[in-house]
Protein backbone atom coordinates (compact mmCIF):
# COMPACT_ATOMS: atom_id res chain seq x y z
CA UNK A 1 0.00 0.00 0.00
CA UNK A 2 2.90 2.55 0.92
CA UNK A 3 4.41 1.61 -2.51
CA UNK A 4 1.10 2.53 -4.05
CA UNK A 5 0.92 6.15 -2.60
CA UNK A 6 4.19 6.59 -3.02
CA UNK A 7 3.50 5.39 -7.44
CA UNK A 8 0.65 7.99 -6.97
CA UNK A 9 2.42 10.91 -5.31
CA UNK A 10 5.32 10.61 -7.92
CA UNK A 11 3.14 10.24 -11.25
CA UNK A 12 1.17 13.04 -9.74
CA UNK A 13 4.08 15.39 -9.41
CA UNK A 14 5.23 14.45 -12.91
CA UNK A 15 2.09 16.06 -14.37
CA UNK A 16 2.12 19.02 -11.59
CA UNK A 17 1.91 22.41 -13.32
CA UNK A 18 2.04 20.73 -17.45
CA UNK A 19 -0.40 23.07 -19.31
CA UNK A 20 -0.61 20.18 -22.01
CA UNK A 21 -2.53 18.11 -19.47
CA UNK A 22 -6.02 19.15 -20.02
CA UNK A 23 -8.11 19.64 -16.88
CA UNK A 24 -10.98 17.03 -17.55
CA UNK A 25 -13.39 18.21 -14.74
CA UNK A 26 -13.24 20.35 -11.98
CA UNK A 27 -16.45 19.47 -9.74
CA UNK A 28 -18.65 21.88 -8.04
CA UNK A 29 -15.79 23.74 -6.13
CA UNK A 30 -15.79 27.15 -7.58
CA UNK A 31 -17.42 29.38 -4.56
CA UNK A 32 -20.66 31.36 -6.30
CA UNK A 33 -20.54 34.88 -6.27
CA UNK A 34 -23.15 37.62 -7.52
CA UNK A 35 -22.78 41.21 -8.64
CA UNK A 36 -25.14 43.68 -6.98
CA UNK A 37 -25.37 47.59 -8.34
CA UNK A 38 -26.35 50.26 -6.37
CA UNK A 39 -25.63 52.99 -8.84
CA UNK A 40 -28.31 55.82 -7.63
CA UNK A 41 -27.74 57.31 -11.07
CA UNK A 42 -25.79 57.68 -13.99
CA UNK A 43 -26.55 56.99 -17.92
CA UNK A 44 -27.70 53.63 -18.18
CA UNK A 45 -26.38 52.19 -21.47
CA UNK A 46 -23.33 52.57 -19.58
CA UNK A 47 -24.30 50.97 -16.28
CA UNK A 48 -25.36 48.25 -18.32
CA UNK A 49 -22.03 48.08 -20.28
CA UNK A 50 -20.55 48.09 -16.90
CA UNK A 51 -22.22 45.44 -15.33
CA UNK A 52 -22.04 42.71 -18.30
CA UNK A 53 -18.01 43.46 -18.74
CA UNK A 54 -17.82 43.03 -15.03
CA UNK A 55 -19.58 39.82 -15.10
CA UNK A 56 -17.01 38.88 -18.23
CA UNK A 57 -14.22 39.78 -16.67
CA UNK A 58 -15.47 37.91 -13.34
CA UNK A 59 -15.71 34.59 -15.46
CA UNK A 60 -12.59 35.12 -17.23
CA UNK A 61 -10.38 34.84 -14.14
CA UNK A 62 -12.42 31.56 -13.63
CA UNK A 63 -12.19 31.15 -9.55
CA UNK A 64 -16.03 31.76 -9.16
CA UNK A 65 -19.51 30.35 -10.14
CA UNK A 66 -20.28 33.79 -11.12
CA UNK A 67 -24.37 34.50 -11.22
CA UNK A 68 -25.25 37.13 -14.19
CA UNK A 69 -28.38 38.06 -12.94
CA UNK A 70 -28.61 41.92 -12.41
CA UNK A 71 -29.78 42.83 -8.65
CA UNK A 72 -30.34 46.44 -7.91
CA UNK A 73 -29.40 47.22 -4.31
CA UNK A 74 -28.38 50.36 -1.76
CA UNK A 75 -24.62 50.42 -1.50
CA UNK A 76 -25.12 50.66 2.58
CA UNK A 77 -27.82 47.80 3.10
CA UNK A 78 -26.83 45.66 5.82
CA UNK A 79 -28.08 42.74 3.37
CA UNK A 80 -27.29 41.32 0.31
CA UNK A 81 -30.46 40.79 -2.09
CA UNK A 82 -33.18 38.04 -1.19
CA UNK A 83 -32.09 36.50 -4.17
CA UNK A 84 -28.36 36.22 -3.32
CA UNK A 85 -28.70 35.26 0.27
CA UNK A 86 -26.87 32.10 -0.51
CA UNK A 87 -24.33 33.04 -2.26
CA UNK A 88 -20.75 33.03 -0.82
CA UNK A 89 -19.65 36.02 -2.33
CA UNK A 90 -21.36 39.33 -3.44
CA UNK A 91 -19.47 42.03 -5.24
CA UNK A 92 -21.57 45.14 -4.53
CA UNK A 93 -20.68 48.23 -6.30
CA UNK A 94 -21.70 52.12 -7.09
CA UNK A 95 -21.08 54.14 -10.40
CA UNK A 96 -21.67 57.63 -9.96
CA UNK A 97 -19.90 61.06 -11.24
CA UNK A 98 -17.47 63.53 -9.69
CA UNK A 99 -17.24 67.37 -10.65
CA UNK A 100 -14.44 66.84 -13.02
CA UNK A 101 -17.26 64.42 -14.79
CA UNK A 102 -15.25 61.44 -14.17
CA UNK A 103 -16.04 57.50 -13.96
CA UNK A 104 -16.07 56.75 -10.48
CA UNK A 105 -16.63 53.45 -9.58
CA UNK A 106 -16.80 52.36 -5.58
CA UNK A 107 -17.01 48.43 -4.87
CA UNK A 108 -17.24 46.30 -1.85
CA UNK A 109 -16.97 42.40 -1.72
CA UNK A 110 -18.80 40.60 0.87
CA UNK A 111 -18.16 37.15 1.79
CA UNK A 112 -21.00 35.47 3.66
CA UNK A 113 -22.40 39.06 3.83
CA UNK A 114 -19.71 40.56 6.10
CA UNK A 115 -17.10 42.81 3.73
CA UNK A 116 -13.72 41.49 3.53
CA UNK A 117 -12.37 43.89 0.57
CA UNK A 118 -13.11 47.48 -0.85
CA UNK A 119 -11.68 49.94 -3.00
CA UNK A 120 -12.23 52.70 -5.20
CA UNK A 121 -11.67 52.88 -8.64
CA UNK A 122 -11.65 56.49 -11.19
CA UNK A 123 -11.42 57.56 -14.43
CA UNK A 124 -11.41 60.57 -16.41
CA UNK A 125 -14.35 59.34 -18.71
CA UNK A 126 -16.72 57.17 -19.02
CA UNK A 127 -15.89 55.32 -22.04
CA UNK A 128 -12.92 53.33 -20.04
CA UNK A 129 -15.61 51.83 -18.02
CA UNK A 130 -14.12 48.27 -19.39
CA UNK A 131 -10.58 48.89 -17.79
CA UNK A 132 -12.20 49.69 -14.39
CA UNK A 133 -14.34 46.27 -15.16
CA UNK A 134 -10.63 44.46 -15.39
CA UNK A 135 -9.19 46.55 -12.99
CA UNK A 136 -11.74 45.14 -10.20
CA UNK A 137 -11.43 41.63 -11.71
CA UNK A 138 -8.10 42.01 -11.14
CA UNK A 139 -8.12 43.02 -7.55
CA UNK A 140 -10.25 40.11 -6.84
CA UNK A 141 -8.09 37.67 -8.03
CA UNK A 142 -5.47 38.95 -6.09
CA UNK A 143 -7.29 39.00 -2.76
CA UNK A 144 -8.43 35.72 -3.42
CA UNK A 145 -4.85 34.64 -3.25
CA UNK A 146 -5.14 33.37 -6.73
CA UNK A 147 -1.76 33.42 -9.21
CA UNK A 148 -1.89 37.01 -10.66
CA UNK A 149 -3.99 37.89 -13.93
CA UNK A 150 -1.40 40.81 -14.85
CA UNK A 151 -2.39 39.90 -18.18
CA UNK A 152 -5.96 41.06 -18.01
CA UNK A 153 -4.07 44.90 -17.61
CA UNK A 154 -2.26 44.53 -20.74
CA UNK A 155 -2.78 46.48 -23.65
CA UNK A 156 -3.74 44.60 -27.07
CA UNK A 157 -2.39 46.62 -30.30
CA UNK A 158 -3.33 45.21 -33.51
CA UNK A 159 -3.59 46.24 -37.41
CA UNK A 160 -7.06 45.88 -39.43
CA UNK A 161 -7.49 46.42 -43.08
CA UNK A 162 -9.65 49.12 -44.01
CA UNK A 163 -9.59 48.96 -47.49
CA UNK A 164 -6.83 47.16 -49.86
CA UNK A 165 -3.13 48.23 -48.64
CA UNK A 166 -5.16 50.44 -46.39
CA UNK A 167 -4.15 49.56 -42.43
CA UNK A 168 -5.02 51.11 -38.95
CA UNK A 169 -3.32 50.42 -35.51
CA UNK A 170 -5.30 50.28 -32.96
CA UNK A 171 -4.38 49.60 -28.96
CA UNK A 172 -7.01 48.17 -26.91
CA UNK A 173 -8.05 46.20 -23.69
CA UNK A 174 -7.95 42.80 -23.76
CA UNK A 175 -11.24 42.10 -24.78
CA UNK A 176 -11.15 45.01 -27.60
CA UNK A 177 -13.82 46.39 -26.14
CA UNK A 178 -12.06 49.66 -26.12
CA UNK A 179 -10.06 50.67 -28.92
CA UNK A 180 -8.26 53.90 -30.13
CA UNK A 181 -6.70 53.83 -33.72
CA UNK A 182 -2.87 55.36 -32.66
CA UNK A 183 -2.04 54.75 -36.45
CA UNK A 184 -4.52 55.91 -39.23
CA UNK A 185 -3.78 55.94 -43.10
CA UNK A 186 -0.95 54.42 -45.08
CA UNK A 187 -0.35 50.81 -45.06
CA UNK A 188 1.22 49.75 -41.63
CA UNK A 189 0.71 45.89 -40.99
CA UNK A 190 2.97 43.70 -38.28
CA UNK A 191 2.59 45.55 -34.60
CA UNK A 192 4.84 44.34 -31.92
CA UNK A 193 5.39 46.12 -28.97
CA UNK A 194 8.85 46.77 -28.36
CA UNK A 195 8.71 46.63 -24.63
CA UNK A 196 7.44 44.85 -20.98
CA UNK A 197 6.16 48.37 -20.59
CA UNK A 198 4.10 48.46 -23.56
CA UNK A 199 5.46 52.35 -23.82
CA UNK A 200 6.48 51.35 -27.46
CA UNK A 201 5.91 49.57 -30.58
CA UNK A 202 7.49 48.36 -34.00
CA UNK A 203 5.88 48.09 -37.02
CA UNK A 204 5.77 47.07 -40.84
CA UNK A 205 5.43 50.34 -43.29
CA UNK A 206 4.48 49.15 -46.58
CA UNK A 207 4.18 52.62 -48.46
CA UNK A 208 7.21 52.48 -49.92
CA UNK A 209 10.46 50.42 -49.28
CA UNK A 210 9.45 47.74 -46.44
CA UNK A 211 10.17 49.25 -43.24
CA UNK A 212 10.55 48.41 -39.82
CA UNK A 213 9.54 51.54 -37.59
CA UNK A 214 9.49 52.57 -33.75
CA UNK A 215 6.47 54.26 -32.52
CA UNK A 216 6.65 55.97 -29.18
CA UNK A 217 3.08 55.72 -27.97
CA UNK A 218 3.09 58.93 -25.86
CA UNK A 219 4.85 61.29 -27.87
CA UNK A 220 3.43 59.60 -31.21
CA UNK A 221 7.49 60.25 -32.47
CA UNK A 222 8.36 57.63 -35.35
CA UNK A 223 11.58 56.36 -36.73
CA UNK A 224 12.75 54.09 -39.05
CA UNK A 225 14.66 51.43 -37.97
CA UNK A 226 15.65 48.48 -40.94
CA UNK A 227 14.69 48.02 -44.39
CA UNK A 228 14.39 45.26 -46.70
CA UNK A 229 13.65 44.49 -50.12
CA UNK A 230 10.05 42.24 -50.39
CA UNK A 231 9.63 41.79 -46.97
CA UNK A 232 9.97 43.32 -43.81
CA UNK A 233 8.45 41.76 -40.28
CA UNK A 234 9.37 41.95 -36.33
CA UNK A 235 8.62 38.74 -35.25
CA UNK A 236 9.48 38.66 -31.60
CA UNK A 237 11.40 41.11 -29.49
CA UNK A 238 13.58 39.36 -26.62
CA UNK A 239 12.74 39.73 -22.64
CA UNK A 240 15.36 42.82 -22.86
CA UNK A 241 14.19 44.33 -25.69
CA UNK A 242 17.35 44.56 -26.61
CA UNK A 243 17.15 41.76 -29.43
CA UNK A 244 14.73 41.09 -32.48
CA UNK A 245 13.77 38.44 -34.72
CA UNK A 246 12.74 40.03 -37.93
CA UNK A 247 11.70 38.11 -41.16
CA UNK A 248 13.69 39.64 -43.88
CA UNK A 249 13.59 39.22 -47.49
CA UNK A 250 17.01 40.55 -49.30
CA UNK A 251 16.42 39.03 -53.31
CA UNK A 252 13.51 37.85 -52.42
CA UNK A 253 14.52 34.95 -49.65
CA UNK A 254 12.59 35.37 -47.07
CA UNK A 255 14.80 34.37 -43.91
CA UNK A 256 15.10 34.92 -40.01
CA UNK A 257 17.49 37.33 -38.83
CA UNK A 258 18.56 38.50 -35.27
CA UNK A 259 18.51 42.39 -35.17
CA UNK A 260 20.07 43.84 -32.47
CA UNK A 261 18.93 46.71 -31.06
CA UNK A 262 21.86 49.00 -30.00
CA UNK A 263 24.57 48.17 -32.72
CA UNK A 264 22.42 48.01 -35.35
CA UNK A 265 23.40 45.16 -36.87
CA UNK A 266 21.47 41.92 -38.38
CA UNK A 267 22.72 38.28 -38.56
CA UNK A 268 21.12 35.68 -40.67
CA UNK A 269 19.54 32.49 -38.44
CA UNK A 270 17.94 30.31 -41.00
CA UNK A 271 19.16 29.53 -43.99
CA UNK A 272 16.20 27.60 -46.47
CA UNK A 273 15.64 28.51 -50.25
CA UNK A 274 11.68 28.39 -49.24
CA UNK A 275 9.67 29.74 -46.47
CA UNK A 276 11.01 30.20 -43.38
CA UNK A 277 9.38 33.08 -41.19
CA UNK A 278 7.63 34.12 -37.56
CA UNK A 279 11.12 33.75 -35.35
CA UNK A 280 10.40 33.29 -31.63
CA UNK A 281 12.64 32.76 -29.16
CA UNK A 282 12.56 29.67 -27.25
CA UNK A 283 15.55 30.31 -25.20
CA UNK A 284 18.72 33.27 -25.70
CA UNK A 285 20.21 30.60 -28.18
CA UNK A 286 16.68 28.59 -29.95
CA UNK A 287 14.57 30.37 -32.44
CA UNK A 288 11.32 28.54 -32.80
CA UNK A 289 9.71 29.32 -36.46
CA UNK A 290 7.37 28.58 -39.50
CA UNK A 291 9.22 26.71 -42.50
CA UNK A 292 7.91 24.83 -45.45
CA UNK A 293 11.27 22.53 -45.77
CA UNK A 294 8.72 19.58 -45.73
CA UNK A 295 6.86 21.17 -48.59
CA UNK A 296 3.78 22.77 -46.10
CA UNK A 297 4.06 24.57 -43.18
CA UNK A 298 5.05 24.05 -40.29
CA UNK A 299 6.91 24.57 -36.96
CA UNK A 300 10.65 23.77 -36.53
CA UNK A 301 13.60 24.93 -33.89
CA UNK A 302 16.83 26.45 -34.23
CA UNK A 303 19.75 26.63 -32.56
CA UNK A 304 21.64 29.50 -33.12
CA UNK A 305 25.07 28.86 -32.37
CA UNK A 306 25.06 25.46 -34.16
CA UNK A 307 22.14 26.20 -36.91
CA UNK A 308 20.71 22.90 -35.36
CA UNK A 309 17.26 22.47 -37.03
CA UNK A 310 14.38 20.26 -35.26
CA UNK A 311 10.64 19.55 -36.04
CA UNK A 312 8.84 20.52 -33.69
CA UNK A 313 5.00 19.89 -34.42
CA UNK A 314 4.27 16.05 -36.28
CA UNK A 315 0.53 17.13 -36.04
CA UNK A 316 -1.81 19.07 -38.49
CA UNK A 317 -1.86 19.60 -42.58
CA UNK A 318 -0.64 23.22 -42.56
CA UNK A 319 0.37 24.80 -38.81
CA UNK A 320 1.45 28.30 -40.32
CA UNK A 321 1.07 30.07 -36.93
CA UNK A 322 2.41 29.51 -33.30
CA UNK A 323 3.01 31.64 -30.00
CA UNK A 324 5.97 30.65 -27.78
CA UNK A 325 6.30 30.86 -23.81
CA UNK A 326 8.73 28.94 -22.16
CA UNK A 327 8.50 25.35 -22.96
CA UNK A 328 4.86 25.84 -24.30
CA UNK A 329 4.37 26.16 -28.10
CA UNK A 330 0.45 27.16 -29.00
CA UNK A 331 0.11 26.77 -33.06
CA UNK A 332 -2.29 26.91 -35.01
CA UNK A 333 -3.08 23.50 -37.29
CA UNK A 334 -5.24 22.84 -40.32
CA UNK A 335 -6.74 19.51 -39.70
CA UNK A 336 -8.79 18.49 -42.49
CA UNK A 337 -7.47 17.70 -46.24
CA UNK A 338 -9.81 19.94 -47.75
CA UNK A 339 -8.12 23.34 -47.96
CA UNK A 340 -11.04 25.12 -47.99
CA UNK A 341 -13.50 23.57 -45.98
CA UNK A 342 -15.28 24.57 -43.05
CA UNK A 343 -14.20 24.16 -39.35
CA UNK A 344 -10.42 23.40 -40.58
CA UNK A 345 -8.18 25.39 -38.02
CA UNK A 346 -7.88 24.78 -34.77
CA UNK A 347 -5.57 25.65 -31.97
CA UNK A 348 -2.90 23.07 -30.28
CA UNK A 349 -0.92 22.98 -27.18
CA UNK A 350 2.65 21.47 -26.99
CA UNK A 351 5.36 20.90 -24.54
CA UNK A 352 8.69 20.64 -25.48
CA UNK A 353 9.82 18.63 -22.87
CA UNK A 354 6.49 16.21 -23.25
CA UNK A 355 5.29 14.64 -26.17
CA UNK A 356 1.31 15.36 -25.50
CA UNK A 357 -0.61 17.33 -27.41
CA UNK A 358 -3.66 19.59 -26.48
CA UNK A 359 -6.32 20.27 -28.70
CA UNK A 360 -7.61 24.33 -27.39
CA UNK A 361 -10.49 24.98 -29.73
CA UNK A 362 -12.78 22.83 -31.16
CA UNK A 363 -14.96 24.74 -34.21
CA UNK A 364 -14.62 27.60 -36.69
CA UNK A 365 -11.25 29.45 -38.04
CA UNK A 366 -8.46 29.74 -34.86
CA UNK A 367 -5.89 31.97 -35.31
CA UNK A 368 -3.23 35.29 -34.39
CA UNK A 369 -2.29 32.61 -30.87
CA UNK A 370 -0.59 34.53 -27.90
CA UNK A 371 0.55 33.76 -24.99
CA UNK A 372 0.30 36.08 -22.01
CA UNK A 373 3.96 36.95 -21.31
CA UNK A 374 3.36 34.74 -18.02
CA UNK A 375 1.61 32.11 -19.90
CA UNK A 376 -1.49 31.77 -18.29
CA UNK A 377 -3.34 32.91 -21.05
CA UNK A 378 -3.49 32.59 -24.51
CA UNK A 379 -5.75 35.27 -26.56
CA UNK A 380 -6.83 34.16 -30.16
CA UNK A 381 -9.02 35.30 -32.83
CA UNK A 382 -12.34 32.80 -33.87
CA UNK A 383 -14.03 33.15 -36.85
CA UNK A 384 -16.99 31.10 -36.80
CA UNK A 385 -20.56 31.40 -38.72
CA UNK A 386 -19.33 34.52 -40.02
CA UNK A 387 -18.79 36.11 -36.61
CA UNK A 388 -15.61 36.88 -35.48
CA UNK A 389 -15.15 36.86 -31.92
CA UNK A 390 -11.95 37.30 -29.81
CA UNK A 391 -11.23 34.80 -27.44
CA UNK A 392 -9.18 33.84 -24.42
CA UNK A 393 -8.42 30.74 -23.14
CA UNK A 394 -7.34 29.94 -19.24
CA UNK A 395 -4.69 26.91 -19.61
CA UNK A 396 -4.81 26.03 -16.06
CA UNK A 397 -8.89 26.49 -16.25
CA UNK A 398 -9.43 24.70 -18.63
CA UNK A 399 -12.09 27.87 -19.75
CA UNK A 400 -12.04 29.51 -22.94
CA UNK A 401 -13.95 32.53 -23.05
CA UNK A 402 -15.48 34.71 -26.29
CA UNK A 403 -16.07 38.13 -26.94
CA UNK A 404 -18.07 39.19 -30.10
CA UNK A 405 -16.33 41.71 -32.41
CA UNK A 406 -17.18 44.52 -34.22
CA UNK A 407 -14.75 45.22 -36.54
CA UNK A 408 -13.31 43.98 -39.54
CA UNK A 409 -10.47 41.99 -40.93
CA UNK A 410 -7.72 41.77 -37.87
CA UNK A 411 -4.37 42.00 -39.81
CA UNK A 412 -1.85 40.96 -36.94
CA UNK A 413 -2.00 41.01 -33.34
CA UNK A 414 0.03 41.41 -30.04
CA UNK A 415 -0.65 41.26 -26.74
CA UNK B 1 0.00 63.90 -51.18
CA UNK B 2 1.22 63.44 -47.16
CA UNK B 3 -1.92 63.52 -45.83
CA UNK B 4 -1.03 64.29 -42.09
CA UNK B 5 -3.90 64.08 -39.44
CA UNK B 6 -2.08 64.66 -36.04
CA UNK B 7 -4.67 64.73 -33.30
CA UNK B 8 -4.05 64.27 -29.40
CA UNK B 9 -6.67 62.29 -28.00
CA UNK B 10 -6.32 61.75 -24.03
CA UNK B 11 -6.20 57.82 -23.69
CA UNK B 12 -4.43 54.67 -25.25
CA UNK B 13 -2.18 54.45 -22.25
CA UNK B 14 -4.69 53.55 -18.88
CA UNK B 15 -2.70 52.46 -16.18
CA UNK B 16 -5.35 51.64 -13.31
CA UNK B 17 -4.41 51.11 -9.69
CA UNK B 18 -6.92 50.39 -6.73
CA UNK B 19 -6.88 51.88 -3.57
CA UNK B 20 -8.07 51.46 -0.54
CA UNK B 21 -11.85 52.60 0.40
CA UNK B 22 -10.45 55.91 2.49
CA UNK B 23 -8.53 57.27 -0.62
CA UNK B 24 -9.37 58.73 -3.92
CA UNK B 25 -8.17 56.55 -6.95
CA UNK B 26 -6.17 58.46 -9.90
CA UNK B 27 -5.78 57.16 -13.36
CA UNK B 28 -2.46 57.96 -15.37
CA UNK B 29 -3.85 58.40 -18.55
CA UNK B 30 -1.55 59.89 -20.97
CA UNK B 31 -1.30 61.13 -24.09
CA UNK B 32 -1.71 59.33 -26.78
CA UNK B 33 -1.21 61.04 -30.43
CA UNK B 34 -2.74 60.13 -33.59
CA UNK B 35 0.04 59.60 -36.24
CA UNK B 36 -0.41 59.67 -39.76
CA UNK B 37 1.21 56.29 -41.24
CA UNK B 38 1.11 57.79 -44.75
CA UNK B 39 4.76 58.09 -46.13
CA UNK B 40 4.80 60.97 -48.65
CA UNK B 41 5.70 60.26 -52.20
CA UNK B 42 7.15 62.60 -55.32
CA UNK B 43 4.72 62.29 -58.51
CA UNK B 44 6.92 64.26 -60.85
CA UNK B 45 5.23 62.31 -64.09
CA UNK B 46 3.93 64.06 -66.96
CA UNK B 47 0.55 63.15 -68.75
CA UNK B 48 1.82 61.96 -71.66
CA UNK B 49 4.33 59.65 -69.51
CA UNK B 50 1.04 58.44 -67.40
CA UNK B 51 -1.08 57.59 -70.38
CA UNK B 52 2.13 55.31 -71.84
CA UNK B 53 2.55 54.07 -68.56
CA UNK B 54 -0.99 53.00 -68.21
CA UNK B 55 -1.13 52.01 -71.90
CA UNK B 56 1.88 49.40 -71.14
CA UNK B 57 0.21 48.35 -67.71
CA UNK B 58 -3.09 46.86 -69.25
CA UNK B 59 -0.92 45.12 -71.72
CA UNK B 60 0.71 42.90 -68.32
CA UNK B 61 -1.56 40.32 -67.43
CA UNK B 62 -2.27 38.82 -63.91
CA UNK B 63 -0.35 35.82 -63.19
CA UNK B 64 -2.34 33.10 -60.79
CA UNK B 65 -1.41 30.43 -58.19
CA UNK B 66 -2.20 27.00 -56.96
CA UNK B 67 -3.27 27.27 -53.00
CA UNK B 68 0.39 27.52 -51.16
CA UNK B 69 1.89 26.90 -54.15
CA UNK B 70 4.51 29.78 -55.89
CA UNK B 71 5.07 27.62 -59.06
CA UNK B 72 4.02 29.06 -61.82
CA UNK B 73 1.29 26.64 -63.60
CA UNK B 74 1.22 25.73 -66.88
CA UNK B 75 -2.08 27.74 -67.90
CA UNK B 76 0.11 30.62 -66.81
CA UNK B 77 2.54 30.09 -68.66
CA UNK B 78 1.95 31.61 -71.91
CA UNK B 79 0.54 34.94 -69.86
CA UNK B 80 4.01 35.23 -68.33
CA UNK B 81 6.07 35.27 -71.50
CA UNK B 82 3.79 37.64 -73.30
CA UNK B 83 4.56 39.59 -69.74
CA UNK B 84 8.10 39.23 -70.57
CA UNK B 85 7.87 40.07 -74.03
CA UNK B 86 6.31 43.78 -73.43
CA UNK B 87 8.28 44.13 -70.33
CA UNK B 88 12.09 43.63 -72.62
CA UNK B 89 10.42 46.06 -75.49
CA UNK B 90 8.16 48.67 -74.56
CA UNK B 91 8.69 48.78 -70.98
CA UNK B 92 12.59 48.30 -71.14
CA UNK B 93 12.87 52.12 -69.86
CA UNK B 94 10.99 51.36 -67.20
CA UNK B 95 10.42 49.96 -63.68
CA UNK B 96 8.13 46.98 -63.06
CA UNK B 97 6.73 46.32 -59.50
CA UNK B 98 5.79 42.98 -58.55
CA UNK B 99 2.86 42.64 -56.35
CA UNK B 100 2.60 39.01 -54.59
CA UNK B 101 -0.65 38.29 -53.11
CA UNK B 102 -2.57 35.61 -51.10
CA UNK B 103 -6.18 34.28 -50.59
CA UNK B 104 -7.34 34.88 -47.13
CA UNK B 105 -6.17 30.92 -45.73
CA UNK B 106 -2.72 31.43 -44.89
CA UNK B 107 -1.49 32.84 -41.51
CA UNK B 108 -0.05 36.11 -41.15
CA UNK B 109 3.38 36.10 -41.85
CA UNK B 110 3.48 32.89 -43.87
CA UNK B 111 1.33 34.35 -46.29
CA UNK B 112 3.59 37.62 -46.86
CA UNK B 113 6.09 35.35 -47.44
CA UNK B 114 4.20 33.27 -49.49
CA UNK B 115 3.26 36.36 -51.42
CA UNK B 116 6.90 37.07 -51.84
CA UNK B 117 7.80 34.10 -53.12
CA UNK B 118 5.50 33.84 -55.91
CA UNK B 119 6.82 37.61 -56.99
CA UNK B 120 10.41 35.90 -56.69
CA UNK B 121 9.62 33.17 -59.13
CA UNK B 122 7.97 35.51 -61.73
CA UNK B 123 10.62 37.74 -61.13
CA UNK B 124 12.90 34.93 -61.96
CA UNK B 125 10.93 33.75 -64.93
CA UNK B 126 11.40 37.58 -66.56
CA UNK B 127 14.95 38.01 -65.71
CA UNK B 128 15.42 34.23 -67.84
CA UNK B 129 13.35 35.78 -70.61
CA UNK B 130 16.07 38.44 -70.55
CA UNK B 131 14.35 41.41 -68.63
CA UNK B 132 16.56 44.01 -66.87
CA UNK B 133 16.66 42.42 -63.00
CA UNK B 134 18.34 46.02 -61.97
CA UNK B 135 14.49 46.93 -63.27
CA UNK B 136 12.13 44.71 -61.18
CA UNK B 137 11.69 45.04 -57.38
CA UNK B 138 9.34 43.28 -55.71
CA UNK B 139 6.63 43.41 -52.44
CA UNK B 140 4.45 41.44 -50.75
CA UNK B 141 0.97 42.36 -49.67
CA UNK B 142 -0.08 38.99 -48.32
CA UNK B 143 -4.05 38.80 -47.76
CA UNK B 144 -4.04 42.70 -47.42
CA UNK B 145 -4.85 43.34 -51.28
CA UNK B 146 -7.57 41.07 -52.02
CA UNK B 147 -9.45 41.60 -54.90
CA UNK B 148 -12.21 39.12 -54.81
CA UNK B 149 -13.95 39.04 -50.80
CA UNK B 150 -16.67 36.79 -50.70
CA UNK B 151 -16.48 33.46 -49.68
CA UNK B 152 -16.01 31.08 -52.59
CA UNK B 153 -13.30 28.89 -54.14
CA UNK B 154 -13.49 31.16 -57.23
CA UNK B 155 -13.08 34.65 -54.98
CA UNK B 156 -9.79 32.88 -53.39
CA UNK B 157 -8.58 31.52 -56.60
CA UNK B 158 -8.49 35.33 -57.90
CA UNK B 159 -6.59 36.93 -54.81
CA UNK B 160 -3.84 34.05 -55.28
CA UNK B 161 -1.50 35.99 -57.94
CA UNK B 162 1.09 38.74 -58.83
CA UNK B 163 0.17 41.85 -60.11
CA UNK B 164 2.24 44.00 -62.40
CA UNK B 165 2.93 47.76 -61.99
CA UNK B 166 4.40 49.79 -64.43
CA UNK B 167 6.75 52.77 -62.67
CA UNK B 168 8.05 55.58 -64.09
Amino acid sequence: MKIFFIWLFLISMSFAGDATIEVIKKVDTLPSLAVEDATVKYDNAIKMLFFKSLVADLNVISIFNVDGHYRNVDFGASNVVVENKDMKYVLRYRIFEDDSAAFNVEMKLLKDNSEVLSKSYKANKNEFYMFISHAIAFDINEYMGEPSVEWMKRKVVFSKNTTPKKTEIVISDYTLTYQHTIVAGGFNIFPKWANKEQTSLYYTSLDSKPTLKQLDIKTGQTKAIISSDGMMICSDVSVNSKKLLVTMAPNGQPDIYLYNVDSKKSTKVTNYSGIDVGGQFLDDNTVVFVSNRLGYPNIFSQKIDTGVVEQMIFYGKSNAACSVNGEYIVYKARESSDAFGNNTFNLHLISTKTDFIRRLTASGVNEFPRFSKDGDAILFIKNYMSQSSIGIIRLNHDKNYLFPLKQGKIQSMDW
Amino acid sequence: MKNVVLLSVAVAVLVFSGCSSKEPTVDGSAQAPVVSGESSTNNMVSESSDARIAAIQNKLSTIYFDFDKFNIRTDMQSNLSADASVIKTEASDLNIKLEGNCDEWGSDEYNFALGLKRATTVKDALIASGADASKVTMVSYGESNAVCTEKTKDCWAKNRRVDFKVLP
